[in-house]
């Protein structure tokens, strides 16, 4: 930077429309940025208030008093603690699960050569095209048969079910994108398929596994419908489920609501920044290896 | 190798279609066998109190469900504390709970329900929401069951939305009745004067509108409460026995007195006594505007009270009257009959293994609460209790007086319809309220639902 | 090289497990929607079969709406795939060339997509709020109070103001899909280019966006078929209201099936869904197959 100004001493418009246009590109940026990152700070501004001032003349002021009461009372009553691991465990086992089977049949698809490979991507596919709701009575009838009800797997399996097709277009559309030289040469020194698969092309995808872990992480995080009805005893209820039972009847206290909501937000936010981090690492190691 | 992937397709799909046919078989197979129920407990001695089935000392398990969530209902802490006493006296019954928000409830249940696969005792509405699963046999009938004594403490004007083909299928445990609330102090701070007949409801909303004040606030977006306004000024103008008669389809909403209501509340929209961005608000939203003492009048079920009465959720305790609905002169109507009735209760399902101990929870459970959620403004008893040395908030009083004067009961429609029919109704209702239908139209289209 | 990649017995070992959970979880239960759609039933009870009865219904007699819920959902679609992936096209660009703070836009941008539906559909209800919103609020003060309206009271509006929260919400998830794709891209090819004199809009223009091609192609498909089947924002913000103005398909299976207890005709209604969807998906594919180019 200090090389460049001393060098267009003599071209300074020319540097100052570019710093106009940096600048401006950068207001916009930071413009967009607020509005963007708005809702959370809403959240928490009214994760504080009491119902009167949520629904009343100034929905989006400062609270006047800071109820931090709404989030001893959203972490004390009930079963939170429980309801967190819950959500964690089958998350994590979702996103676990969903990555290691997207890789393996998306790899599959997109490199290997059989006839079936398109349709069977747009089998996968179907999959995007469902809505969830259809899916309810017939799985829930499946999941009684099977005994799976109330257990981690009602809603594990349904998850990753839900979350592969996505999962595989992706990955295929990530391997749609990389130069076949490295599988040939792999060959062509011996390896077979699946050393091929292990050691070459997974640690390639990193970039795009972590893209789908994120994302497989926010479809089960979030999730509300299957985990209210496929799950009847608190020991393996989620959390989303404990926060929305905040919902009364004829009654709804809105600011403990909202305490549970930024408690279930933080740890998104969180791992979404640390994840953020090794994306941003994996994607310079994949550029420069090209 | 071609073929082997056909003939796997081929397995796949076979398979699929051979599961799904046993499946949906399954379902229904289990729904008509069901449909047996009063063979085989019509011969027992329903004076004992636990059966052959459960020795007493033996363990019997329960699954209770229940949209109870938050103790922010008031009814949800009287159940916790009913449920506690039936405990100690009960120690060799295991109840487990499971509680679902209201709206994921319905989902929760009616997929259960579906799939045969519904807990022991429930809570349900009575009425047309349980008209299916009374319909496919998966209730059990209660008259069997309860003791002389439960059935003299139920009071009789209470179970007439849970009875089914002349059979008890339900117990109630509080009754709601429609209610004007009116802020008397945003009244008097504005010489007002609070309605007792629709002209001095009139009067009201124009001195308030003077004042810039939104007259009534109505949570249109969620259906359901402006549908009470029609429902209301339909029992004004046909009454309670006119309205009933024609929800029960053995008469024809094609009648003066119905066009008349939906014409009635198209003339309140006119008036402005409703806020005109009613349709976005939801029933929590609207009823802020009235806890914030914003807006002089709501009109909602006596469960309000609770709130209205709550420090820490009202800002409007102690400021308020209760009323019924204004009255309205020379109709078929009159002004001492109230929009409510009995619609939340316990229901029983007909698979359970322990129908005397699930029946036994149910009667106890209804019974005690009763009282606890009288006593928390929840709602009005459905059984008698002893109210002997108990303070009663003096809103829930008026109300219990006002009730005790009412002469017919019309359910909220939506809760009287079924399905498809009640919720095309309250789109009808909105039409109303937008001007996007006429009364006319409004009748018709009600007489042509299912 | 062929052997290798043609080994079956590979092909089925990576394929049949992911196989195996979605022919469960997906597979089945379209069968038995498909089943229940040919059915009169309320779920619980007795059921008719009835054949396409509950097809002519919906497109024929077209007695809910229905053919009404299709056009506001193709509106959806159209808006996410000629508004939605363009703009977030333009931000994955503008980061991805290497600015100052790129981790953290990168970051921010995904934020709305993060949190759950329920709060920004909240959020939005105030902001559309017609007295105390901040929408309104902003106009009053810029001067265009004409402007104001009940944005979700009124059936004009509420279409328009529910969509444009749709769409807000998800351009940082297209956003970070196209950041990867072009991250990807190995800089030694922009540094070619620049020695041949390239500026920056060619280079997006004849570089990146070919590249990244596979990638938009996802995102389009994501787009298209998310729109078709949008539901959570809509539920929570209008409830398909007012009176029906909002209704996109999804909205109206849900009341059919739980509210109305019509369960078979619901099914019908996401059968369709499931067709429309599979379409379109192999129209996209279709038109994005001519152009994919590796390097």
């Amino acid at each position: 930077m200090n090389v460049l100004k001393i060098k267009d001493d003599s071209r300074s418009t020319k540097h100052d429309t570019n710093n106009i246009k940096t600048y401006s590109e950068r207001g916009i940026l930071l413009f967009i940025a607020a509005i963007q990152i708005y809702p959370l700070l809403w959240l928490i501004m009214f994760s504080l208030k009491s119902n009167q001032e949520i629904f009343g003349k100034n929905p989006l002021a400062l609270p006047k008093k800071l109820l931090w009461e709404n989030y001893a009372r959203a972490l004390f009553d009930g079963n939170i603690a429980r309801y967190f691991i819950n959500s964690i465990i089958v998350t994590v086992v979702a996103v676990i699960i969903t990555g290691i089977l997207a890789a393996m049949a998306s790899y599959a698809i997109a490199r290997m050569e059989w006839k079936l490979s398109q349709a069977m991507l747009v089998v996968f596919l179907l999959g995007i095209m469902v809505p969830m709701h259809s899916t309810l009575l017939p799985l829930f009838i499946f999941l009684k048969k099977a005994h799976l009800y109330n257990t981690y797997a009602a809603l594990i399996l349904p998850y990753i079910g839900f979350s592969l097709p996505m999962a595989i277009f992706i990955l295929v559309g990530f391997f749609g994108t990389l130069p076949k030289e490295l599988e040939e040469s792999a060959c062509l020194d011996g390896a077979n398929i699946y050393q091929v698969f292990a050691s070459i092309m997974l640690p390639l995808t990193k970039p795009a596994l972590a893209t789908i872990s994120i994302f497989t992480y926010l479809a089960c995080w979030n999730e509300l419908m299957f985990a209210t009805t496929f799950v009847s005893e608190q020991e393996f209820k989620t959390l989303t489920v404990g926060i929305m039972g905040m919902v009364g009847m004829y009654a709804t206290r809105w600011g403990e609501l909202g305490a549970g909501l930024v408690i279930a937000t933080v740890p998104t936010v969180l791992i979404y920044i640390s994840m953020s981090k090794q994306v941003q690492k994996s994607f310079t190691t994949g550029a420069l290896k090209g | 190798m071609k073929n082997l992937w056909g003939k796997i397709l081929t397995c796949v799909i076979s398979g699929a279609i051979a599961i799904s046919s046993v499946g949906c078989a399954g379902t229904k197979d289990v729904a008509q066998t069901d449909a047996k129920p009063g063979t085989e407990v019509a011969a027992e001695d329903t004076k004992e109190e636990v059966k052959d089935e459960a020795k007493p000392e033996e363990k019997v398990k329960l699954n209770v469900w229940n949209l109870w969530t938050t103790d922010a209902d008031a009814n949800a802490k009287s159940f916790s504390i009913v449920l506690e006493q039936y405990k100690k006296e009960h120690p060799n019954v295991e109840i487990v709970v499971d509680a679902t928000e209201n709206e994921a409830y319905k989902t929760k249940l009616k997929t259960a329900m579906a799939a045969n696969e519904g807990p022991d005792v429930f809570f349900s509405w009575g009425a047309g929401f349980a008209q299916p699963f009374v319909d496919a046999g998966q209730i059990l009938p209660l008259d069997e069951y309860l003791t002389p004594e439960q059935k003299a403490n139920l009071l009789p004007s209470q179970t007439s939305n849970l009875t089914y083909n002349d059979k008890l299928y339900a117990l109630p445990f509080v009754s709601w009745v429609g209610i004007l609330y009116c802020n008397k102090e945003m009244f008097e701070q504005n010489n007002l004067k609070v309605p007792d007949t629709y002209e001095e409801l009139l009067a009201a909303v124009k001195g308030f509108n003077a004042k810039s004040i939104v007259p009534i606030s109505v949570g249109a977006k969620d259906g359901w409460p402006l549908m009470f306004f029609q429902n209301v000024l339909a029992l004004r103008t046909a009454g309670a026995d006119g309205s009933n008669a024609a929800l029960e389809k053995k008469t024809a909403f094609n009648q003066p007195e119905f066009i008349q209501s939906a014409q009635l509340l198209g003339d309140l929209v006119k008036e402005k006594a409703f806020d005109e961005a009613s349709l976005a608000f939801t029933q929590d939203e609207a009823k802020m505007a009235f806890l914030n003492g914003e807006v002089p009048m709501h009109y909602i079920g006596s469960w309000f009270a609770g709130e209205v009465q709550d420090e820490k959720l009202s800002l409007v305790k102690d400021k308020v009257v209760a009323k019924n609905f204004p009255s309205l002169d020379g109709t078929k109507g009159n002004k001492d009959e109230f929009l409510g009735g009995a619609i939340d209760c316990f229901m029983v399902n007909n698979n359970t293994p322990n129908k005397e101990v699930a029946v036994e929870f149910a009667a106890y459970v209804a019974e005690h609460m009763a009282k606890e959620s009288f006593m928390l403004g929840a709602g009005l008893p459905a059984w008698k209790i002893d109210t002997t040395g108990l303070t009663i908030d003096p809103l829930v009083q008026q109300m219990v007086d006002l009730a005790n004067t009412a002469t017919g009961f019309v359910l909220a429609w939506d809760t009287k319809l079924s399905g498809e029919a009640a919720e095309k109704h309250k789109t009808l209702v909105q039409e109303v309220f937008a001007g996007t239908k006429t009364p006319q139209q409004f009748v018709d289209e009600m007489d042509a639902l299912k | 090289m062929n052997k290798v990649f043609s080994d079956k017995k590979a092909i089925f070992l990576f394929v049949f497990p992911a196989f195996l959970v979605f022919f469960m979880i997906i597979i089945l239960p379209i069968f038995f929607s498909a089943y229940y759609s040919t059915l009169d039933w309320n779920g619980i009870g007795k059921a008719t079969f009835i054949g396409i009865q509950n097809y002519i219904n919906l497109f024929v007699n077209n007695t809910d709406g229905f053919v009404m819920s299709i056009k506001n959902s193709f509106i959806v679609a159209l808006l996410s795939v000629f508004v939605q992936v363009p703009l977030a096209l333009i931000l994955a660009l503008v980061i991805a060339k290497g600015i100052k703070w790129e981790g953290l836009f990168r970051t921010v941008y995904f934020i709305p997509v993060i949190i759950s539906t329920t709060v920004i559909g909240q959020l939005w209800m105030k902001i559309y709020q017609p007295k105390y919103g901040m929408l309104n609020n902003i106009l009053d003060i810029v001067g265009l109070d004409f402007l104001k309206h009940n944005w979700l009271a009124t059936p004009e509006t509420a279409l328009g103001s529910a969509f444009f929260v749709i769409i807000w919400q998800y351009i940082g998830y297209h956003m970070l899909l196209l950041y990867s794709g072009i991250k990807a891209i190995p800089t030694t090819i922009y540094e070619a280019a620049e020695v041949d004199g390239a500026n920056n809009f060619q280079k997006a223009t004849r570089i990146t966006i070919p590249l990244i091609l596979p990638m938009l192609k996802v995102c389009v498909t994501f787009a298209l078929v998310g729109s078709l089947k949008t539901f959570d924002l809509i539920y929570v913000l209008t409830k398909g209201g007012p009176i029906h103005a909002t209704e996109v398909p999804t909205t109206l299976m849900f009341s059919t099936i739980f509210l109305q207890n019509k369960y078979g005709y619901g099914s019908s209604m996401s059968i369709f869904i499931i067709l429309e969807c599979l379409v379109f998906t192999i129209f996209l594919q279709k038109v994005f197959k001519a152009e994919t180019i590796t390097y």
